[in-house]
């Protein structure tokens, strides 16, 4: 009897706990709709989750990522670019725009009808307004002034009427259509700000850090530092909010990988920043999207060329044949998973000009053996022997440094050692941390290689080439890699200071065929932009200048 | 030595103890060779003019001795700098972070101080039974379990399997913070009259604060019960049995308060070092809090963020001993305060 008891109370217990694990795999995950879908959470707001607060909501002095983002929701700039397109300036607060035969003066006819999200009325005295700010506060924080003071001053900007306004520059300037999309180039309330602390010189305006009022389609909610910030519709929003719109953004941010992904998972998050290493996780998870876009962020692989820290690093033969001692494709597939291509010289794939480059294609593709024979022509053969293996240039080690902490950095220039190596050159692999880097790369000169990522600041080649391979003497030279060639920076002002496609053209090119055969870079990838979203959200397109655009987006299956 | 000239001693010890901490933390954060206001900057895209206003803020082109000697007057004029990740006073960051860590911590401590003392009493009166055995595991595990890794199991369980938690924040996605009163979000959204915010504040609360507090359940459990084994072998309590008085009365009234001194030791050692920020609990449950705080500007070389950091914990920690000191007296009459 008491056994039979026994028993029953066991049978009881195992019922128990196989109800409990039915019942947690009917749980499991986001809950599902009839018709097998996953019920969408929040169908009216929008949740990204990503590194990188924001530091400041005023366009005058936003130069980082995390700031440009909500700006670009909460202002508008006089020409923009719409989805994925990066060819086509599209008219904005702007409605059209003319240019004088010498590229000097713009006329840009306004918008009319727009007030900001305070009622206020958008005029000409505020595109006025805005630019001159931009130029007398001269960004205290971030230093973003300098890309409208390369050809404006505050004489620059005059009022025609109340919907005109003309832009004269105090040069030409080959990119400057493309400056204008960027946040610096926003329009403010000349009101709402005057009302607010104004403009001084030279300081920054607290009170329009933290409390935006732009013209664009949402505003700000709240911003919790480190934690959210978030947007919801402008109801005077000239675009109107017919068809479909999220009423809310939320941009979370949220430093652990693992958080993101399972906030993705779980439906929480709409789209997510992940890792390249770890989007595995989430490629193949049903209700997710995994696709890479072309994005402008680029790496390389820095020389310095000075013969004062390596003598052998200043001759263009040695760094020809460091170009061809990179195993590209190897690196694209195990640094970052398959998503990046090639970059093939300053200028990025998708930029205007690209194709002056060897008609787009890399120059340089890994071999060994010519590596070897580029060395040998230019007398540098193997002969320090160290434990009975002859190396190059008296046994002098090339140190290749990289920001510690960057997995992808670290296994390149892991790689570089190796095939360095298989070469006869002697090489060592150093980390440090980002501020000691730009101690080493700018203070003291004393580094040789340096792994490095630059990303856009407008859609214009003049933003990479100039400050990648122009010289220091001519405002170049960002990288302090001491690359001159005085041809070259010649080409490069040429292409800068005008706006004639034809002649820019001609000059990226001449450029090119002379710095490639003497690089002051490895150009290594282009790397994709990925952010794996659920498959419910519409409307999302990447744009390598202007990332986000939230008043396109829905949530919704089609 | 009366209890308030213990304490008002105590508190005065706390200037050498910040000076010395500040002299080591800015002699070890200023002596590698670095960058940082070239990094704040922007890095390669930094403009010159940037740099310069930069250095000349944090005087980075004097001698470090003279540095120090400015960053010693801005703290005596309450001054902790600017924090230039965050492009704010120091001292408004930790206004924001140091309430959710305390937030974070005197939850993890009401879910551990409680649940600890009761299993460590179980395990040492019914030592070597079923329930001794079951806590001790419990206790082994605790000590012994990676937090991270209990952390990411929490969110993937809870959050996800059996979606029945949050998966990270101090509020739902979008939703307000209550008015700042304290910055403590349970406490402003009582004060405040916010069921809205206090209900999601709570459940909000409930992973981070189980997982920070296992940990430390683990470590007061086991002391709870070695102590009370120790003072369950003494010969009072032998005394107190032979008397005939009740095992409720020896276990509450005569075991635990004198097994209870160095459980509070831990205890309070456990509190201080919960309030200087749980990395690792605060990251992965997205708690912007110190730890987070402190980690970041220790990776960005955000001097003064690190440096305003490490003043707090250093008070944290001088103002929990004294707390723990004042407790030996309360609940041990024999000990006597400032050794006299």
């Amino acid at each position: 009897m008491r056994r039979e008891n026994n028993l029953k109370k066991k049978a009881s217990v195992y019922a128990i706990v196989i109800c409990t694990i039915l019942i947690t795999i009917s749980f499991s995950g986001c809950q599902q709709q009839e018709d097998g879908k996953i019920t969408i959470k929040n169908p009216n707001i929008f949740v990204r989750y990503d590194i990188g607060d924001a530091k400041t909501l005023d366009p005058a002095d936003a130069y980082d990522t995390g700031s440009s983002e909500p700006i670009f929701q909460i202002y508008e700039t006089l020409v923009t670019y719409k989805g994925n397109d990066t060819k086509t300036f599209y008219p904005c607060l702007a409605t059209e725009w003319s240019v004088s035969n010498d590229s000097l003066v713009w006329t840009f006819k306004l918008r009319e009808n727009v007030t900001f999200s305070n009622g206020n009325d958008f005029t000409a005295e505020d595109v006025k307004y805005s630019l001159d700010r931009v130029l007398i506060m001269d960004a205290p924080e971030s230093g973003v002034s300098w890309i409208l003071a390369q050809c404006m001053d505050t004489n620059s900007t005059t009022v025609i009427n109340e919907y005109e306004v003309q832009i004269k520059l105090t040069n030409s300037y080959g990119g400057f259509l493309a400056l204008l999309p960027y946040t610096v180039a926003a329009i403010v309330d000349k009101e709402y700000v005057e009302e607010h602390g104004g403009v001084v010189a030279g300081q920054e305006n607290e009170y329009m850090k933290l409390h935006p009022m732009g013209t664009g389609p949402y505003m700000l909610d709240h911003w919790t530092r480190a934690t959210e910030l978030v947007l919801v519709k402008n109801p005077n929003y000239w675009g109107g909010w017919e068809g479909k719109h999220v009423d809310k953004v939320v941009l979370k941010y949220a430093d652990e990988a693992a958080t993101r992904i399972l906030a993705l998972k779980n439906g929480d998050a709409d789209i997510v920043y992940i890792p390249y290493a770890n989007l595995d996780d989430v490629k193949d998870e049903k209700g997710i999207v995994v696709h890479p876009f072309d994005s402008y962020d680029v790496v390389m692989c820095v020389i310095n060329t000075k013969a004062s820290n390596n003598q052998y690093l200043a001759d263009g033969q040695v760094r020809k044949a460091l170009s061809y001692a990179f195993d590209y494709d190897t690196a694209i597939e195990n640094a970052y998973n398959g998503y990046a291509s090639r970059f093939a010289g300053a200028i990025p794939k998708g930029m205007p000009f690209y194709d002056t480059q060897n008609n787009g294609q890399s120059f340089y593709n890994y071999d060994l053996t010519m590596a070897e024979q580029v060395l040998d022509d230019a007398g540098y053969t193997k002969s320090y022997d160290l434990d009975g293996t002859l190396y190059r240039f008296n046994g002098t080690t090339i140190r290749i440094f990289y920001n510690a902490g960057n997995a992808e950095r670290e296994m390149m220039a892991i790689m570089f050692r190796s095939a360095l190596d298989d070469i006869g050159i002697l090489s060592s692999v150093i980390a440090e941390g980002w501020p000691q880097l730009l101690h080493r790369m700018y203070t003291t000169d004393d580094w040789d290689l340096m792994f490095i990522g630059w990303g856009p600041d407008y859609n214009d080649p003049d933003d990479y080439i100039f400050p990648f391979i122009a010289s220091a003497d001519v405002g170049g030279d960002t990288y302090n890699t001491g690359y001159v060639n005085e041809t070259v920076d010649d080409y490069l002002l040429e292409a800068k200071y005008t706006a004639v496609s034809a002649i820019r053209e001609a000059a990226y090119k001449n450029a090119y065929d002379i710095y490639i055969q003497e690089p002051p870079f490895v150009f290594l990838q282009q790397r994709q932009y990925i952010r794996p979203w659920r498959d419910w959200v519409q409307g999302y397109s990447y744009n390598p200048v202007r990332e986000w655009y939230y008043y396109d987006y829905y949530k919704a299956y089609e | 030595m009366k209890t308030w000239e213990f304490i008002i001693r105590r508190l005065f010890l706390l200037i050498p103890v910040i000076i010395g901490v500040t002299i080591i933390t800015f002699t070890i954060s200023h002596v590698i060779p670095a960058d940082p206001a070239r990094a704040f900057a922007g890095g390669p895209k930094a403009q010159p003019e940037v740099i310069e206003r930069i250095t000349k803020e944090l005087h980075l082109d004097e001698p470090i001795w003279i540095q120090y000697f400015y960053y010693l007057n801005d703290i005596i004029h309450l001054n902790l700098g600017k924090s230039y990740l965050e492009s704010r006073p120091v001292s408004e960051s930790l206004a924001q972070y140091f309430p959710a860590t305390i937030e974070l911590t005197i939850f993890a401590m009401l879910i551990a101080i409680p649940l600890a003392i009761v299993g460590g009493i179980i395990s040492a009166i019914r030592r070597n039974k079923l329930s001794d055995h079951l806590t001790r595991i419990i206790a082994i595990v605790g000590y012994s379990l990676p937090i991270f890794w209990l952390a990411l199991m929490m969110q993937y369980t809870f959050a996800y399997q059996i979606p029945i938690l949050p998966l990270e924040g101090r509020l739902a996605i979008g939703m307000n913070a209550p008015s700042s009163i304290t910055g403590l979000y349970v406490l402003d959204s009582i004060l405040t009259g916010n069921l809205d915010t206090l209900g999601s504040a709570l459940y909000h609360l409930i992973m981070p604060a189980f997982t920070l507090g296992f940990a430390t359940l683990a470590l007061i459990l086991r002391m709870t019960r070695s102590s009370m084994l120790e003072v369950m072998g003494t010969d009072y309590i032998r005394t107190g049995r032979a008397k005939g008085l009740s095992e409720r009365t020896i276990i509450y009234k005569h075991a635990l308060r004198n097994a209870l001194i160095p459980t509070v030791t831990v205890t309070g050692l456990a509190f201080g070092g919960l309030l200087g920020g749980a990395v690792l609990t605060e990251t992965i449950f997205n708690w912007p809090g110190m730890g987070r705080f402190a980690a970041s500007a220790v990776l960005g070389f955000d001097f003064n963020a690190v440096m305003g950091f490490t003043i707090i914990v250093a008070i944290i920690y001088v103002v929990a001993n004294l707390i723990v000191d004042v407790l030996y007296a309360v609940i041990d009459p024999r000990v006597k305060l400032g050794g006299g």
